[in-house]
């Protein structure tokens, strides 16, 4: 065995040595702004690469955070907009989805092709007459605009992932329903809508990422401080104190931890439902 | 050509093992198979012999050569997978001469050696197509050509038809054989259907649990099976089996009596079995005649007849319920829920003592 | 099916009509229209009171043909394009490195691997700004350290505060955090090669190379292409980066300046320059022109060539 391992280009050894480094280049700088976050200011300066101590720890970063910005709010902006999205992305977007993949209508190619130029065009590209638009709606500084925005933002790709795992659904199931007499609607809601439930975590993700970590439209239609998100807001703190490091760590650290945890919570489901070819 | 031998090979997944130490010697230019159920631990003592899978313990020589730490490519062998494992973006000609550019064989060589096995396959028309524009038995033979121009010294066939439908099936089991005709090269074949195993081999492996539980010609398997395993597995449809007892061991054989049924006298050994002990006799059904000339006796009740034409087969039940099938000429008037006497010659019957393996027979 | 008549054959489908309306209402309002409505926009011009008016082609000719429209505007473009090349060099060949060995048969610690990788993927744009921005920072000074470790700390500069470094800094900022896209994808496409296909290369006497080389990589050029386009989109429609890091200035000396900060100066405008929602679209339709010209090409330049094989 001994022959056959080393003709290989690189053994198990040189594998590990370059995804070990790799991982270690891709998670110190996240690392090193939590850890310097916990520290008093001195010990930022001192001894960046070292963890917080006993002497070193310090919240103070955290204290003038919470008291000078308001973070609790801008922290429920970005969940209340977050996943009511999501609520209206996955229900109209399943309707539709069902509508494109199940039904043989006229011009059913063509609007498949409509719905996904999104996909391909950036939204932001209309930024101007969005703004218009909110402000002809009167919904500036409101969150409502921003959701309006964001379904219109994530609805292709969604109905674009919907539409293949429809696809999918074996015809026997809906043909034995209709067979027992249930309505169109019915078999959308009590049966397509149940079985679609593992494509959720798939759509969830290109949904959810995208407008949680969003600074432009939070930036041009709902500044005001009432409305803030997370990402918004912290870009604007962290503008304001640029120089008080403990605060500047303390609302990174801040903005980081929620989605990371999240994020090893539902890394496998996410990256399974990335590599199970939904999208190609 | 070459000749293979296995010395106590073994498998293990961890602790789990799934080869149990099988020895097996292939002649130069022999065509084996390796037959069983599903999960019986053939394709994994293929793979060993490619050396796509590391061999846990025991020897492999390939000739002369022990060649356990040999890569597949040293090993001088060429494998048919059941996909086919066609490469999607390359044509027929780059399939086939894909594992000769990489052995760094001259051009002009490589060009004949691929043209002239696809002439062999009549691929020569298909050489720019890429394997989605084949048809299921063209990409078979495409496999087989890419398998034919490595000049191997073993062929390995992973179960090769089973992705082709009946009738292409058959005319390509003919042109495997005839192919092994042309080039005698040893040819190792792993299917489950023993009927390509009986039409097919020089020597046939019945595998089963990681075990081998016999090697031989097929007539020898389908005449004298070692024990209930094979018994049942070789021959279709399968043979009977009839609960029974020893009454009487003497010089010209056993004895038995089986319920609902006479008591017959089988010219076999006893070996270690003794009288009193329960033992499964086995008749084929190819074996059972309607009436009573025969030495051993049955009576039971139709259960279903199927014409097949040529042939017809009577499934019936034993007063204890014991179910069997009987091969028939087409004339019987076997009918549904009728009665019927079965009989067998002595000659043709098997017995299997309480481990299962078969009693000898008498000089 | 049960349900294929349309219109004036059977009964009209209402389901499918209420399936769809609520989708295409809000695409096309918030999507198509201002998409379609910025367009029109660029024809227009504004007056002091915010009336417009019809203006032809005066806003292109003047972003494209006044001296000082002219020079931001390519210099933007030519930034732009910068940042999309370190992208294609950089971060999409690390990304089918990574891949290729994380789809190594028998590797362990696979999915720990891919999980920490793909983690800074997640995290916002602009928060991964600043943390860069602070490692980076003389002040805190712990590059510098780092460098000392490995003896290069005479290579240290402060490279994001210096007009000729920042762009290549921020793009390698942007590389460093998005990797873990193509990575995951060209990840995605490597596992449905069927393993029939490298064990049978395997016997051909394909090493791991080769099996790379002349197997696996043809397959999953379509994915290479298609991550390369999704790239490109990215790229010419970036801001949030620069601006968390730069601001609106694209600094120093507009030397990091992208089509997606030009697009917000112009129509926020900036110190003397007033905004102009009108010019804004202009730039936005020129942004739009050249994603589609990458799409084009993309489409039927690249991906008609590429076939994409069934396996």
């Amino acid at each position: 065995m001994s022959m056959q391992k080393m003709r290989k280009p690189l053994g198990a050894a040189g594998v590990h040595a370059i995804l070990g480094a790799y991982t270690v280049l891709a998670l110190w700088p996240i690392f090193l702004v939590i850890a310097n976050s916990f520290k008093e200011r001195k010990a930022i300066f001192r001894d960046p690469l070292a963890l917080p101590t006993i002497d070193s720890f310090s919240l103070i970063g955290f204290e003038k955070v919470l008291g000078k910005s308001s973070f609790g709010l801008y922290l429920f902006n970005s969940l209340s907009v977050t996943l009511i999205t999501l609520a209206i992305v996955l229900l109209i977007g399943a309707m539709a989805a069902w509508a494109l993949s199940e039904y043989k209508f006229k011009g059913n190619t063509l609007l498949s092709i409509y719905m996904a130029i999104g996909i391909m065009v950036p939204i932001r590209l209309g930024s101007v007459s969005i703004l218009q638009l909110i402000v002809d709606l009167d919904l500036t500084n409101t969150r409502t605009a921003l959701v309006l925005v964001y379904v219109a933002q994530s609805l292709p790709l969604a109905i674009f992932i919907l539409s293949e795992f429809m696809r999918q659904i074996p015809g026997d199931l809906k043909e034995a329903a209709r067979c027992d007499g249930i309505s169109e609607y019915g078999i959308f809601f009590h049966i397509i809508l149940p079985l679609v439930r593992p494509a959720i975590a798939t759509v969830g993700v290109f949904t959810m990422v995208p407008i949680w970590n969003d600074l432009w439209f939070p930036l041009i239609l709902a500044p005001s401080p009432e409305t803030a998100t997370i990402t918004l807001g912290v870009q604007q703190f962290i503008g304001q104190y640029v120089t008080d490091w403990n605060s500047v760590l303390a609302s990174l650290t801040m903005a980081i931890l929620p989605v990371l945890i999240i994020y090893l919570i539902f890394s496998r489901q996410l990256i399974r439902g990335i590599t199970s070819g939904a999208v190609k | 050509m070459s000749s293979i031998r296995l010395n106590n090979v073994k498998k293990a997944y961890g602790a789990t093992e799934v080869i149990h130490g099988v020895d097996l010697d292939i002649s130069e230019g022999e065509f084996v198979v390796f037959v069983g159920p599903s999960g019986c631990g053939k394709s994994t003592l293929l793979r060993l012999i490619s050396g796509l899978e590391d061999i846990t313990d025991g020897d492999l020589y390939i000739g002369d050569e022990r060649v356990n730490d040999y890569r597949p490519k040293e090993r001088g062998i060429a494998m048919v997978f059941q996909s086919y494992a066609l490469y999607p973006h390359m044509t027929v000609y780059k399939n086939m001469a894909f594992g000769l550019k990489l052995g760094k064989t001259d051009k002009a060589e490589i060009d004949r050696r691929v043209r002239e096995t696809a002439k062999i396959l009549q691929l020569d028309k298909l050489l720019d197509r890429r394997p989605s524009e084949l048809s299921g038995g063209q990409r078979q033979r495409v496999a087989i050509g890419r398998a034919i121009v490595r000049q191997p010294k073993v062929f390995l066939f992973d179960e090769p038809l089973s992705n082709l439908d009946a009738a292409l099936r058959v005319q390509t089991r003919i042109e495997i054989a005839n192919l092994h005709e042309e080039l005698k090269t040893t040819i190792i074949y792993v299917t489950h259907d023993q009927v390509e195993a009986m039409t097919l081999a020089d020597k046939i492996v019945v595998l089963n649990g990681g075990n081998v539980e016999q090697v031989g010609a097929p007539l020898e398997l389908y005449n004298s099976p070692r024990n209930l395993f094979v018994a049942g597995f070789i021959g279709s449809p399968s043979m009977n089996f009839i609960k029974g007892e020893i009454t009487l061991i003497s010089d010209t054989g056993v004895t038995v009596t089986a319920g609902g049924g006479s008591a017959v006298t089988l010219p076999l050994k006893p070996g270690k079995a003794t009288v009193g002990e329960a033992v499964t006799i086995g008749v084929r059904p190819e074996h059972m005649n309607e009436g009573a000339d025969g030495d051993f006796h049955l009576t039971g009740r139709v259960d279903v007849v199927e014409r097949l034409g040529d042939v017809s087969y009577v499934y019936f039940h034993l007063p204890d319920t014991e179910r069997l099938t009987m091969s028939v000429p087409f004339t019987s008037a076997a009918k549904k829920g009728e009665a019927i006497a079965v009989s067998a010659a002595s000659a043709d019957i098997h017995l299997f003592d309480e481990q299962g393996q078969a009693l000898e027979r008498l000089p | 099916m049960k349900t294929t008549q349309t219109g004036w054959l059977g009964r009209f489908p209402w389901h499918i009509a209420v399936f769809l309306a609520p989708a295409v209402l809000i695409y096309t309002l918030f999507m198509i229209y201002p998409l379609l409505d910025s367009i029109r926009l660029s024809f227009f011009t504004a007056d002091d009171s915010g009336a417009i008016s019809y203006a032809g082609f005066a806003n292109y000719v003047t972003i494209l043909g006044d001296p000082e429209w002219r020079a931001s505007f390519l210099n933007a473009l030519y930034n732009n394009l910068v940042f999309f090349l370190v992208h294609m060099l950089v971060q999409n060949p690390v990304g089918l490195l990574l891949a290729a060995l994380l789809s190594l048969p028998r590797l362990r610690l696979r999915s720990t691997y891919r999980t920490l990788i793909f983690m800074p993927t997640m995290l916002s744009v602009v928060i991964i700004g600043f943390v860069w921005q602070l490692i980076l920072s003389p002040l805190w000074g712990i590059s510098e350290t780092l460098l000392y470790y490995v003896g290069l700390v005479d290579w240290f500069e402060p490279w994001l505060g210096q007009e000729n470094t920042a762009l290549v800094t921020l793009s390698l900022i942007s590389v460093w955090q998005f990797v873990g896209i193509p990575m995951i994808l060209i990840y995605a496409a490597l596992l449905l090669i069927p393993e029939d296909l490298t064990e049978a290369a395997e016997i051909d006497g394909a090493n791991h190379w080769h099996i790379f080389w002349h197997i696996k990589l043809p397959l999953i050029l379509p994915t290479i292409a298609m991550v390369s386009i999704l790239t490109f989109i990215a790229n010419f429609n970036a801001f949030d980066l620069i601006y968390a890091v730069k601001g609106a200035l694209a600094g120093p000396n507009f030397s990091t300046d992208i089509m997606g900060t030009l697009f917000y100066r112009t129509f926020f405008g900036f110190q003397l320059q007033l905004g102009s929602p009108t010019m804004g679209a202009t730039v936005a339709t020129l942004m739009f022109l050249v994603i589609l010209v990458g799409v084009l090409f993309y489409l039927f330049g690249v991906q008609r060539r590429l076939r994409r094989y069934a396996m």
